[in-house]
């Protein structure tokens, strides 16, 4: 079979025919809005609806839930599944800015909304506290406060004695804001009752959890609800878990019988569902005279609620990124008035990394060595924590490729060295990337038929990065059957349990579960794995017009039963560790940056990204992936920061035009190369991820450029036009 | 008044096959008596079939799209003319469909991404050019991009690259994949019988 170029779900974007969660319409449709608390902290102490209800349309409007009928889903890092432990509306707390505090339903959308804004509600407000070092704030110890060995600072020798005596040392404290993940798709969709069954349709991450969580919030059995999810309009994050909406939209469709859509107002989306805390990070590295590193200490104070501990996995990279022989991780949580933070893209290791990848560099410049050089030569092939291989390791090669693609050897090392003929200042930066190599519990469900189809039904969703094609072309490459003859089934409890899909595990889960079910299917047609076979006949031979098999695939090392945690719509993934070896996925950024001589507007013409993510499962949409990374990098170094009144709390700048995430006209060229060597110990097809990765350095690589344009280390994200003035 | 009939808003084949009446008050009780004094009967096209609506003037055309005529390819992203998810063209003209009260569109021509396609299913070269160009992830803004870049070509506003990336850049794409979309537009205005190419 000749490998595809194309994406296979793309004539269903281009022409409008790809169906979303919001996109079901049905006649009896009503329409919901929640409207919501304008204080930061407090307590409700009056809701008048009086008004809300008198709007003609108008079914419903809900202020209060007994929480015996809707409980709490549970925060989902906490053996939960929702985004947050706090169910809205079922007592008069509030806990943040934004917080609904009444659902209301109506036979049109206008008629919703009118209604929402006539809500009225007194409250008792009580003082906000937002920052990291406000009065108020609560400084937890991570691992004290959440005693899990997977989140306990990692500790290597004796750090600080061995930076204490090294030659050369930088110490320095860097500051990464507040963001928000802004998925094209708003949250939302269709919740709605067949007889008794609850269907939702909503474009997640985790189908898994909105069927368990629900299950348990109304006290239902698992088996009665369905997710359907086959696109999700972009997640990052944002859409990993049960999200609050969904349970007071299943009770007043029972009530009303009648489906429910909802589609959350954009500036509600900054308030009602997770984002990037703020954090802070001190690293220090020790080193000798030459570069080559002794000795790290990275601690980090990282913003949550009041009401969960959003933990920090912060150092899990950066006590990884090279031989050092002496590491030490302090992680602390802060407690503010706010939902609770959560996942967005490369959720800590873009922020460690700029941290960390920044101080690489002023070690760089201390030493007087070039940045590359530097990297490599504190290189390694063993995990300094565990001292066990890692399962693949090609930073090295994603650093040389990369140079010699950007031209890293025309670069002189001084700052302010390299100027255009516009006058612009050029600067060009480098940064490695890394991020842990996970995979989670699977399960594929696999039909052949006589007349040569394929169809799958797996665990995994699509949101973008191109699973539905990875999968297409493992099936169509292992079975000789065309990618038109190959049907995925994605983000759907009805074919299979559904977990989570983020940390970069999607890919490598859904593809070793339909290895596996591809080799049962070869058994059932007496078929050798290694033989070419022609699937149509293969089947007819059985007597049958069809075969299904099955098969249910876990991560290395983890016990059979932890499928059933997966079923339950529990996260049950696996890794980095692994029993005998070590797993993350590499990258190498390189960035050249122009600072306009009278404007000094940053900007980035090129970029060139090399990564090693094991074997490339699908280039096109894998290159995709790795230019999307980038260009949240960019976003994230030199544009966002959801900002905050700390007399008020919540978000100020809760838009699309005030939260200025990248446009067409910020993004130059970005070349992206892949190591592509499979990885021989993570699973049988030799995956390892890369949606994450791929963001990981960026950041660091353009203020590492900044300064090499400049002489100015800018240590505090993002960096702005008034930084470089 | 008498001549609207209830249609069934959620059934694309409605708006494909034949024209569209819908009235806003039989969706529900027949109380809806602000609405009712205020309602509007709009006449317009979509995709060149005629549409006649009964409208609340509140009703963004956005929303009648979705809600009403089943034209679900036209996407919210922000519903506030921030984002260009929305991006329809009317007479010809691209225009955020959120932010345009769909009484205003009365007796003029709306172009949804349902409407770029042949009906034989033969793409737009645009839209072969963003699946030879990987120019789209998730898929969500992608109808919008389609219509803006159509746009773009055809008022001339293609003629480079960064012509381009500032032509387009009212359309968002949080997945990044601005490279490609960039090349789809390129190619697209460099076919011969560019920028004529909007139907």
């Amino acid at each position: 079979m000749s490998t595809p170029t194309r994406r296979v779900d793309a004539r269903e974007k281009v022409t409008g025919a790809a169906r979303y969660g919001a996109d079901r319409t049905s006649p009896d449709l009503a329409h919901a809005v929640f409207a919501v608390s304008t204080i930061g902290k407090g307590r409700v102490v009056n809701v008048d609806t009086a008004a809300a209800e008198a709007v003609p349309g108008v079914l419903t409007v809900l202020t209060r839930i007994d929480p015996a009928e809707l409980g709490s889903p549970g925060f989902v890092m906490g053996g939960g599944y929702g985004f947050q432990s706090l169910q809205p509306l079922t007592d008069d707390r509030i806990a943040y800015r934004g917080q609904p505090i009444a659902l209301v339903v109506a036979d049109t959308l206008v008629a919703a909304t009118e209604a929402a804004n006539l809500v009225r509600a007194e409250y008792e407000a009580e003082p906000v506290t937002s920052d990291l070092d406000a009065e108020g704030a609560e400084t937890l110890v991570q691992e004290e406060a959440i005693p899990l060995p997977f989140l306990a600072d990692i500790v290597v020798g004796d750090a600080d004695a061995a930076f204490a005596g090294s030659a050369v040392r930088i110490e320095e404290t860097y500051e990464l804001p507040r963001q928000h993940q802004v998925p094209m798709e708003l949250i939302g969709g269709v919740v709605e009752w067949r007889g008794d069954t609850l269907v939702v349709h909503e474009g997640t991450q985790n189908a898994g959890a909105l069927r368990g969580g629900l299950a348990k919030q109304l006290g239902m059995d698992p088996a009665k609800i369905e997710i359907i999810a086959p696109y999700t309009g972009g997640g990052f994050g944002q859409k990993n878990s049960l999200q609050p909406h969904v349970g007071p939209l299943a009770l007043a469709a029972r009530r009303l019988g009648r489906p429910i859509k909802f589609v959350m107002p954009r500036t509600q989306t900054f308030h009602q569902a997770s984002f990037r805390p703020a954090s802070r990070h001190l690293v220090r590295l020790g080193a000798d005279e030459t570069g080559r590193l002794l000795a790290a200490v990275h601690e980090v104070d990282q913003q949550t609620s009041r009401h969960d501990l959003f933990p920090s996995m912060s150092t899990e990279i950066t006590s990884r990124l090279y031989g050092i022989g002496h590491f030490r991780g302090r992680q602390r949580l802060v407690r503010t008035d706010v939902q609770t933070p959560g996942f967005m893209r490369a959720p800590f290791e873009h922020p460690a990394a700029f941290a960390f990848e920044s101080a690489v560099d002023e070690l760089a410049y201390a030493v007087g060595q070039d940045p590359v050089a530097l990297r490599l030569a504190n290189d390694t092939d063993v995990d300094p924590v565990t001292g066990q291989p890692f399962s693949s390791r090609y930073l090295a090669e994603c650093l040389r490729r990369g140079a010699d693609m950007f031209g890293w050897a025309g670069r002189t090392h001084e700052p302010r060295s390299m100027r255009a003929s516009d006058g612009s200042r050029i600067g060009w930066g480098v940064a490695s990337g890394v991020y842990p190599a996970s995979v989670a519990p699977a399960v594929a469900r696999l039909t052949a038929t006589s007349e040569g189809k394929v169809t799958v039904g797996v665990d995994g969703h699509e949101m973008g990065q191109g699973i539905r094609t990875a999968i297409t072309l493992l099936i169509s490459e292992d079975l000789s059957v065309g990618v038109d003859d190959v049907t995925v089934d994605v983000g759907d409890t009805r074919v299979a349990p559904q977990h989570l899909t983020a940390g970069s595990w999607g890919t490598a889960t859904a593809l070793q579960a339909v290895h596996a079910a591809l080799r049962e299917l070869r058994k059932h047609l007496n078929v050798a794995d290694s033989d070419p076979v022609d699937v149509g006949a293969a089947v007819a031979a059985t007597g049958q017009t069809s075969v299904e098999v099955e098969a249910t695939t876990i991560a290395p090392g983890q016990p059979p039963e932890i499928i059933e945690r997966s079923r339950a719509g529990l996260v049950a993934f696996a890794g980095p560790v692994y029993p005998g070896f070590t797993a993350f996925s590499f990258i190498a950024h390189f960035v050249e940056v122009r600072i306009e001589p009278t404007t000094r507007r940053i900007r980035v013409p090129r970029v060139v990204s090399v990564a090693d993510c094991g074997r490339v499962a699908s280039p096109v949409t894998a290159a995709s992936q790795v230019r999307g990374a980038v260009v949240w990098g960019i976003g994230a170094s030199l544009r966002e920061r959801s900002e905050v009144d700390p007399r008020f709390g919540g978000f100020a700048n809760a838009t699309m035009e005030e939260y200025p995430i990248p446009v067409n006209a910020d993004i130059g060229e970005i070349e992206v190369g892949f190591v592509d060597k499979p990885d021989p110990m993570l699973n049988p097809v030799g995956v390892k991820g890369l949606g994450e990765v791929a963001m990981v350095g960026v950041a660091a690589a353009i203020g590492n450029a900044v300064f090499h344009a400049t002489g100015r280390r800018l240590r505090r994200l993002p960096i702005r036009i008034e930084d470089v003035l | 008044m008498t001549a609207i009939v209830r249609g069934s808003g959620g059934n694309p084949a409605n708006a494909a096959d034949e024209d569209v009446c819908l009235a806003l008050g039989s969706m529900g009780s027949s109380e809806s008596t602000i609405s009712s004094a205020v309602r509007t009967e709009t006449t317009f096209t979509v995709n060149g079939r005629s549409v006649r609506v009964e409208l609340d003037p509140r009703e963004s055309l956005l929303d009648v799209l979705r809600e009403r005529l089943g034209l679900t390819g036209t996407k919210k992203g922000c519903d506030h003319g921030q984002c260009g998810a929305c991006t329809v063209h009317l007479d010809g003209r691209r225009i955020v469909s959120c932010l345009t009260p769909a009484v205003q569109v009365n007796g003029q021509a709306v172009t949804t991404i349902e409407g770029v396609a042949d009906p034989d299913g033969t793409l737009h070269p645009l839209q072969e050019a963003f699946i030879d160009n990987d120019a789209l992830q998730c898929g969500y803004c992608t109808p919008g991009q389609v219509m803006s870049g159509l746009a773009c070509i055809a008022e001339g506003h293609a003629g480079s690259d960064d012509e381009i990336r500032e032509y387009l850049s009212g359309n968002l794409c949080r997945c990044g994949a601005y490279a490609g979309i960039l090349a789809a537009v390129r190619e697209t205005a460099r076919r011969p019988n560019s920028p004529s190419s909007e139907g």
